[in-house]
């Protein structure tokens, strides 16, 4: 008969043990396998894969300015989704309140993030149609048709455009990650600083927001990942175009693997992602630490 | 009873041919065979003909497993994904462009009856390798409505000049009506609905079917005088007057084939796949013509691109080669084929079957009856390695002419400059 402290060394070996094994199979290997692609120029069919050390990270550096491009695009989601979120926040202070219909309002807000990415695209691609689209016909409806772009194809309108709709997906995702956060905070400091005679404003900036950094980390590096990721928007709604207009960086990568049959320099690009991921969210650690301390 | 002996002749003539070709092969094997596809049109008469039903009165106890995708790109990513990890299809489908990617996963064909009675196969062939026997024989129509032609006071364009001045005449007359009229609609945010001027324009207008591959010999194929410069500066020329609509960058092919169904647009550049789209529209289509785009040369021929399209063929990664080359010839024999094709709009490859032209594709003919046929090839190993190397994508430089501010000699400039970058690269200098 196994005693209890041999159920429990066992016990905690098998917890150990399986998720190590898995961390490897679907993490640890995927991305080593990632890494060794990336110093090949294999093109994705071919059974053999040619090492050619770092050429393919060379060549993305020096010689890709379609990617670059394409990044400088993803940099804009990343702007645009930065302007919202002191709305987001401010809606999110609002719906603390004592407000009645705030648990609707959430609700609602919180749809679009539920929605499938793809039909949500195709359904923007409509509203946004130089044909019969519904935001011309909003436009016109209001008296405004002057204001009428070419949404979807002028480069200097259709990113921001792009982000608008990754905006209107991500809002209430976000107000409710923040209402969450502000929701945490304890009343009895909110009690103590409005009897210290702090108003609403000098409350939200010196209790809330500094109680909630770890929301605002995890907002900011969701918004990070998500606009340096973003794929699915782009690819329905504009194809990446016109030309590489509204291309974004895993958008160029996917062409890069299958258009161009170039898996080695799509895995360098891959990697790339991940280590621009991790340095700016570094980044913005050591700046919310800083401002925190400040 | 004339009909009864009919099809017990028919059904003896198949099993004898097919069965000739398969004697060695045991019918009572057990097997799945996996066949991958893209065409959405074929797709439904594969359950509607019972496909599977009718190879199973050869090989009674082998299921056929379907794969369907919904278009060929994402089909060939696909592809390429299990090609890598060895998981292909036993039977499927390749396009020429595709050739020179799975070359080295293809059972060579050519010793089949299919092959020997396909009037395209073996001109596809690859060093004598047949890797896939054509399907259909594809042929691209400019589809237009007779009525609004009548009305505006054009007729058919016989030539390239005489096409941009229709273009031009219908603009006018409909645009000043309806701001989003387009003469010729093409949904260009898709990119690809822009290949019968990016990709077929070089070959129609040189008359050189293979032009591709010459490219792929020069170190400057888009400098001046060349065939394929000169044949994008018409296209340039023609997009900038403005006859795709207002914003043709703006919608998709979708959205391009709705205004021609609605009549906000004159004409649609497709070729079968689109006339069945057409037809399954149910709009009333007693104006519906068709005429073949007039890529005409200075001496006066009227150049139309013809190419075997469909390449069914069988992975040498199969466990059941022999099985699925058997399927293969069942596919192309009379115990299949004629029915199948005479319910597609394309035309047949087999010299063994005669079939009708769609009604509506008869018109170009019947417009157009002098014209030099170029087969058209997607081009071989080295063009499509000089493409991956350089990034060259004729589709998307279609969709840039339309853009503000686009400096057609300077992307020539550029395409030359990364194209001679890419032969070097590649030790082809």
């Amino acid at each position: 008969m196994k005693s209890i402290s041999q159920s429990r060394n066992l016990f905690i070996l098998v917890s150990l043990v399986i998720p190590v094994i898995l961390l490897f199979l679907f993490v640890v290997y995927p991305s080593a396998d990632l890494i060794a692609m990336s110093l090949t120029n294999w093109d994705g069919v071919s059974p053999h894969r040619e090492y050619i050390g770092v050429g393919n990270y060379v060549e993305m550096i020096t010689n890709s300015p379609d990617l670059w491009l394409s990044l400088r695009n993803n940099l804009i989601y990343l702007l645009v989704h930065m302007v919202m979120m002191p709305l987001e926040l401010a809606i999110a202070a609002m719906l603390n309140t004592k407000f009645r219909g705030s648990n609707f309002v959430k609700t609602i807000a919180f749809l679009p993030f539920i929605m499938n990415g793809v039909g949500m695209s195709y359904a923007f691609s409509y509203f946004f149609s130089p044909v019969n689209g519904g935001f011309n016909q909003i436009l016109t409806g209001l008296g405004l048709s002057g204001w009428i772009q070419r949404w979807l194809s002028d480069p200097k309108v259709v990113n921001y455009v792009l982000a608008s709709v990754s905006v209107w997906r991500f809002f209430g995702y976000h107000i409710v990650l923040f209402s969450t956060g502000l929701t945490s905070i304890s009343t009895d400091v909110m009690e103590a600083s409005h009897i210290d005679g702090a108003n609403a404003l000098q409350q939200l900036w010196y209790v809330q927001l500094p109680s909630m950094r770890l929301v605002f980390s995890f907002v900011l590096f969701d918004c990070i990942r998500g606009t340096l990721q973003c794929f699915d928007i782009p690819f329905i709604m504009t194809n990446g175009g016109p030309g590489y207009a509204s291309s974004t960086f895993t958008l160029y990568t996917i062409d890069t693997a299958f258009k161009y049959n170039s898996f080695g320099m799509a895995a360098t690009m891959a990697v790339a992602i991940m280590v621009i991921v991790v340095a700016v969210y570094g980044l913005q650690n050591l700046l919310l630490k800083t401002v925190v301390k400040e | 009873m004339k009909k009864l002996i009919a099809l017990c002749l028919t059904l003896v003539m198949a099993l004898t041919m097919t069965g000739a070709a398969l004697a060695e092969l045991d019918t009572n094997v057990k097997a799945t065979l996996t066949f991958a596809t893209f065409d959405n049109e074929a797709m439904l008469l594969f359950d509607e003909l019972d496909i599977e039903g009718r190879f199973q009165e050869l090989f009674p106890r082998v299921s056929i497993e379907i794969e369907e995708f919904k278009d060929d790109d994402e089909y060939f990513k696909q592809m390429k994904i299990r090609a890598s990890a060895n998981e292909l299809p036993d039977v499927m489908y390749l396009q020429t462009r595709y050739f020179p990617v799975f070359k080295n996963y293809m059972v060579d064909l050519s010793a089949l009856e299919a092959t020997k009675n396909n009037v395209m196969a073996e001109s596809y062939a690859l060093d004598g390798v047949v890797l896939g026997i054509p399907e259909k024989r594809s042929e691209d129509y400019v589809f237009y409505w007779a009525d609004m032609f009548e009305e505006a006071g054009v007729s058919v364009p016989k030539t390239w000049e005489e096409l941009n001045t229709v273009l031009e005449t219908l603009q006018n007359y409909y645009g000043a009506k309806d701001p989003n009229f387009a003469a010729i609609a093409v949904g260009v945010k898709d990119a690809w609905p822009v290949y019968p001027f990016m990709e077929y324009a070089p070959a129609s207008f040189s008359g050189n079917g293979t032009y591709w591959d010459l490219m792929a010999t020069q170190n400057e194929p888009f400098a001046e005088g060349t065939e394929i410069r000169e044949a994008y500066t018409k296209v340039y020329n023609l997009f900038s007057k403005g006859v795709l609509g207002a914003d043709p960058l703006g919608i998709g092919y979708d959205q391009a084939l709705s205004l021609f169904l609605n009549k906000s647009a004159c004409m649609m550049a497709d070729n079968s796949m689109g006339l069945a789209k057409i037809k399954n529209s149910g709009v009333d289509l007693s104006n519906l013509k068709t005429f073949y785009m007039p890529y005409t040369t200075e001496d006066g021929s009227f150049n139309h691109i013809v190419q075997g399209d469909f390449f069914m063929g069988v992975t040498n990664t199969s466990e059941n080669q022999e099985l699925a080359k058997a399927f293969v010839e069942f596919f192309f024999s009379e115990a299949w084929y004629p029915d199948y094709i005479s319910r597609l709009a394309s035309d047949s490859t087999m010299v063994t079957v005669h079939k009708d032209k769609d009604p509506y594709m008869v018109f170009a003919d019947q417009e157009q009856p002098e014209l030099t046929v170029v087969g058209y090839v997607g081009g071989g190993d080295d063009y499509t390695a000089i493409v991956n190397e350089s990034k060259w994508d004729y589709c998307k430089l279609g969709a840039e002419m339309l853009m503000e501010g686009f400096d057609l000699n300077a992307a020539f400039d550029k395409l030359n400059a990364d194209w001679s970058a890419a032969r070097e690269k590649l030790g082809m200098n």
